[in-house]
């Protein structure tokens, strides 16, 4: 028997290449993530506990992360302690070079002696005292801020100038800050400030209101332990993928071992005609798989030990600011991912093997050689996939009503199930209706894609399960990005607002801000400087018919009535003592109007009336505020940096809706394209089972094929036969995913996204799916190529002699 | 075309080798042949006598070594690839050994495939023609079954509807009788018989038995890759 396992090695393994493959791709994902994983973390680590290295107590909020130390306390608490104390923490404030604004600029402490300094110096000097700061070497280098450029941190009467005198490297994520100043500085912006945490030499004493006092190792170990939460929290969606990509390649390997073993059907009689026993036969194919298995997964596991730390490096290069350090090898992750490849190999190929089982040694003596590849589709299997199918769309329905998303899961996990095992009659149908509108190598194909309908349908049941859940993500993501854009519409009506609580704004400040890059349309808005009770500062008060143009809520903002004034709540902080529905006299020089309070938010200190109530205030309004509407595409940051130049001079205050805007885009658009990204690996597994398929088909069918080109079938014309085959398989297989797949998202969206967000609506994002349907067609093409071009070369002649 | 009327094809110092020094091996050792048309031709030999061979490069599926082939007055030396295939799906019509019928189609579909193939409409025509030719040989009641449901004799007999479907200038049956009973094998000599005499078609048949050979009209004997 060992000859016989031995000889079928050498013929066999070289068909089991496409299957291994795909085996070998989910396994590096494993270990890829892995690789990712371990390098975060020890990225995360490095340098962590630096600013605290010489501490005796660290002092930080008692229920962190859910709470904050409050600042005004910390940093009395610090002032206390002299130089036996040194904070870390940032204020996030406008910070420009040059003139120009940094982006997300945050600025940090830097204590002056050794002592407590944990930044490294990369060039020049450490700052001495007040009017000097050092920059983050990497934000240095992404917006070219060299030793001895001129600073301005801050804004209007707080704004202050310093001189860079060195560049730092700052590799401690709780404390890192863009730039850094000394302490006495820093405090200039005192209410700008956050304290993370306190490192104390010595006692500790009376300690401010929600802290905690803990040995520097203890405060390392709970920020570590938070940081690996969130890392382990991120493997695990990631190893979700993996198991989808490790789902999808049992598939593939189930359907290889399937079809070489129905091909190889008369090899295993013969075998068991000359006295091999059942027992003999099933060893022999079992330990078949066991090195298909060995190989493919070790071959995964270090093409992804290869491929994360080429990532890594990669990142490291290309984003030095992301924590990612030396991943080494991860060994617990090494064993697993080889681990579940070979597991996941011998599982698939438990139920052909079993069937090999069965042949009867007679089958061997048997004159006809066709490969009768025809499968029933059990009553069984119907009857489960029924039940499946019902039991899940009840769950559905209960989820829907409930809101409940286990229900959801465990509903789409039934009806999902229940879809791949009606495949054998299900996929053919599709297949059959596809291909119906296709020429005469069109109809051969149709009738050999759906010959063996179980084969068909484990073929398409891989990519089925990338489609699906590539459509769902897909659609979820548009119709949570529809709903979250009406609401952030309102509650950011005005892209950038430009309000001027002095003079007027001057006729060419708007012919500026128009030319300004980046702004699709600004209008301005008339309105007089009036003193509203209850407001400290004298606000203008205008009326903007016109809002409609600039508006994302279409102006509803604006549209005010007569005899109310619309205040912006977040405008004047948290100071404001109006509430809705309060009486205000507003008055503008000597003429005054009682109105009524409404509130809204998104366009900075300015009070917004009906043109019949300015008209009572004022008979000669002026431009008060420019309201900008941006182009898509705009940055939002350079955009508001560039207003800001123009603002600045006149004294009027900038407020920038636009941020939100770009960070809720950033994010939805960094979930649908990772979430699309780690599927299409599922995709690409799918699409190596369909080339496979086809060609281990091919191979079964030489006969035929030899037979078609004697009968004067073109080798053009064979091979279009055999490239339709496998787009009809993935076009079904598309199709019925997609179908699937936006039901899933409908129903998530009743479940979980109806709820979250009261009036949002279904939104199905036709344009993308129809990409998907044509990528997977395109992609089942470009998989049948190598079978199809082999298929070709076989010339009538030698392909009727081959046996 | 110049075909000469009395030839439905011809071969001239036909020769075919195949490997290369020690291992050659001269399948075909000049042959000069002409099949008249209308005829019942049978090639006979022992295995390897390259009777096969013959077959193969008369039907343009294999690419003699040397010498010409002329079928229906067309040089086949002259076309290549496409051509080749085309000329065969029109002028040429096989049955082979193993039937060799698509598994997929029913009868009555494998009988009209060669039509198909050539991207024709099936029309009327062809359908009766496609009934009559069932009836002649007695699958008619059989067309809706898959191959797999049909004896050995009437794979054999939708064989030889499919290959007549065209009207070929040539038509080649490859051992066709190899893998039958003596009733059925009967039935399809007959059947071949009667195609070359009713229909006017030209047969050329390959084989080792005696018996079939005996329903030729002319038998052509092979040995070591020449005729004797």
């Amino acid at each position: 028997m060992r000859t016989v396992f031995l000889a079928s090695l050498r013929t066999h393994i070289p068909r089991y290449a496409s299957a291994a493959i795909a085996v070998a791709v989910a396994v590096a994902f494993v270990v890829v993530v892995g690789v990712l994983t371990s390098g975060a973390q020890s990225g995360l680590m490095d340098g962590l506990g630096a600013p605290y290295r010489n501490a005796d107590h660290v002092v930080s909020a008692a229920r962190w992360p859910s709470s904050e130390l409050d600042p005004k306390a910390a940093i009395a608490f610090t002032e206390r302690h002299g130089d036996g104390a040194a904070a870390t923490g940032r204020a996030s404030l406008p910070v420009r070079v040059n003139g120009r604004r940094l982006p997300e600029a945050t600025v940090g402490p830097i204590a002056t002696s050794e002592e407590w300094r944990w930044q490294k110096l990369s060039s020049g000097r450490f700052p001495a005292g007040t009017g000097e700061a050092v920059a983050d070497v990497y934000v240095a280098s992404a917006e070219n801020i060299e030793v001895g450029d001129r600073v301005r941190i801050g804004e209007g009467a707080a704004a202050r100038d310093v001189r860079v005198v060195g560049l730092v490297l700052s590799p401690s994520p709780p404390a890192q800050a863009s730039m850094y100043v000394t302490w006495p500085q820093l405090l200039q912006w005192r209410d700008h400030l956050h304290l993370n945490a306190v490192a104390v030499r010595g006692e500790v004493g009376q300690l401010p209101g929600g802290a905690k006092a803990q040995p520097p190792e203890g405060f390392a170990a709970e920020r570590l332990t938070y940081v690996q939460n969130r890392v382990d929290s991120l493997s695990v969606m990631l190893l979700l993928f993996a198991g989808i990509a490790l789902f999808v390649s049992a598939l593939v390997i189930a359907n290889t071992f399937s079809i070489l073993f129905a091909q190889r059907l008369r090899d295993f009689a013969l075998l068991r005609c000359i006295g091999a026993t059942r027992q003999q036969v099933v060893r022999s194919v079992r330990r078949e798989a066991a090195v298909v298995g060995v190989l493919a997964s070790l071959t995964g596991t270090l093409v992804g030990l290869g491929l994360g730390h080429g990532l890594i490096a990669l990142i490291n290069a290309l984003a030095p600011t992301v924590p990612m350090g030396a991943a080494g090898l991860p060994v617990p992750w090494l064993l697993g991912g080889f681990g579940v490849g070979l597991v996941v190999t011998m599982v698939a190929s438990w139920l052909p093997t079993r069937r090999v089982v069965r042949v009867s040694p007679l089958a061997a003596l048997r004159p006809d050689t066709a490969v009768d590849a025809h499968t029933a589709t059990g009553l069984v299997r119907l009857a489960l996939a029924a039940l499946l199918l019902v039991t899940g769309l009840v769950l559905l329905g209960t989820a829907m009503v409930q809101g409940s998303t286990a229900l959801m899961v465990a509903g789409g996990g039934s009806v999902f199930a229940g879809v791949l095992l009606f495949g054998p009659v299900l996929v053919p149908r599709l297949v059959r209706i596809t291909g119906a509108l296709l020429g005469p190598a069109g109809r051969l194909a149709t009738r050999n894609a759906v010959r063996n309908p179980r084969r068909t349908a484990t073929t398409t049941a891989s990519l089925l399960v990338g489609v699906t859940l590539t459509t769902a993500v897909l659609t979820g993501m548009a119709t949570w990005r529809s709903s979250l854009n009406e609401q952030i519409g309102r509650d950011h009506p005005i892209d950038v607002a430009l309000t001027s609580a002095e003079g007027p704004v001057a006729t060419d400040l708007l012919d500026r801000v128009r030319r300004t890059p980046g702004v699709e349309r600004a209008i301005s808005v008339d309105g007089a400087v009036a003193r509203v009770a209850g407001l400290g500062e004298p606000i203008p008060v205008v009326t903007a018919p016109a809002a409609e143009q600039v508006a994302r809520d279409g102006g509803a903002f604006a549209r005010v009535e007569p005899g109310k004034i619309r205040i912006d709540s977040e405008a004047f902080g948290k100071g404001l003592s109006l509430r809705p529905g309060d009486r205000v006299t507003v008055r503008v020089g000597d003429r005054w109007a009682q109105l009524r309070v409404a509130v809204g938010t998104g366009w900075g200190p300015a009070g917004v009336v009906a043109p019949e109530t300015l008209a009572t205030l004022t008979d000669t309004p002026e431009p008060h505020a420019i309201w900008i509407r941006a182009s898509s595409g705009a940055d939002p940051a350079r955009l508001g940096g560039d207003l800001d130049e123009l603002a600045d001079p006149v004294g009027a205050t900038v407020e920038n809706g636009l941020r939100t805007w770009e960070s809720l885009d950033q994010q939805l658009g960094i979930y649908t394209w990772s979430a699309l990204g780690l599927l299409g690996i599922a995709v690409v597994i799918a699409l190596i089972g369909i080339a496979n398929t086809l060609g281990l088909s091919v191979l079964e069918r030489a006969r035929e094929h030899a037979m078609l080109r004697a009968l004067g079938l073109t080798r053009r014309q064979l091979r279009r036969m055999l490239v339709t085959e496998a787009v009809l398989l993935s076009v079904a297989a598309t199709l019925l995913g997609t179908v699937i797949g936006v039901g899933f998202a409908w129903v998530g969206y009743e479940t979980i996204v109806k709820r979250a967000l009261s009036d949002a609506t279904m939104h199905v994002p036709w344009p993308s799916l129809g990409i998907v349907v044509l990528t997977t067609a395109l992609a089942g093409l470009l998989a049948a190529v190598l079978p199809a071009r082999r298929a070709a070369q076989v010339t009538p002649a030698a392909g009727l002699s081959l046996d | 075309m110049t075909t000469t009327p009395q030839q439905a094809a011809s071969a001239r110092g036909l020769t075919k080798t195949y490997g290369q020094g020690d291992t050659q091996v001269h399948a075909l050792r000049g042959i000069d042949l002409d099949l008249p048309r209308r005829g019942f031709t049978a090639i006979m030999g022992p295995s390897g006598s390259g009777k096969s061979t013959l077959m193969h490069c008369l039907a343009g599926l294999d690419q003699p070594s040397g010498g010409t082939v002329t079928v229906a007055g067309t040089d086949l030396g002259t076309l290549d690839g496409d051509a080749l295939t085309i000329f065969r799906r029109e002028h040429v019509g096989f049955v082979f050994q193993s039937f060799n019928l698509l598994p997929m189609l029913t009868a009555g579909e494998n009988i009209v495939l060669p039509l198909e193939l050539g991207g024709g409409r099936i029309d009327d025509a062809a359908r009766e023609r496609a009934r009559m030719l069932a009836d002649v040989l007695g699958v008619a009641d059989r067309l809706g079954h898959r191959p797999a449901e049909l004896s050995g004799g009437q794979q054999q007999r939708v064989a030889i509807a499919r290959a007549l479907i065209t009207q070929p200038d040539l038509l080649f049956a490859d051992e066709p009788t190899g893998n039958l009973d003596s009733t059925a094998s009967a039935e399809v000599l007959d059947h071949l018989r009667r195609s070359a005499r009713e229909f006017g078609q030209t047969v050329v048949m390959v084989t080792h038995e005696r018996d079939a050979a005996a329903y030729a009209d002319c038998v052509i004997t092979m040995q070591d890759g020449r005729i004797v």
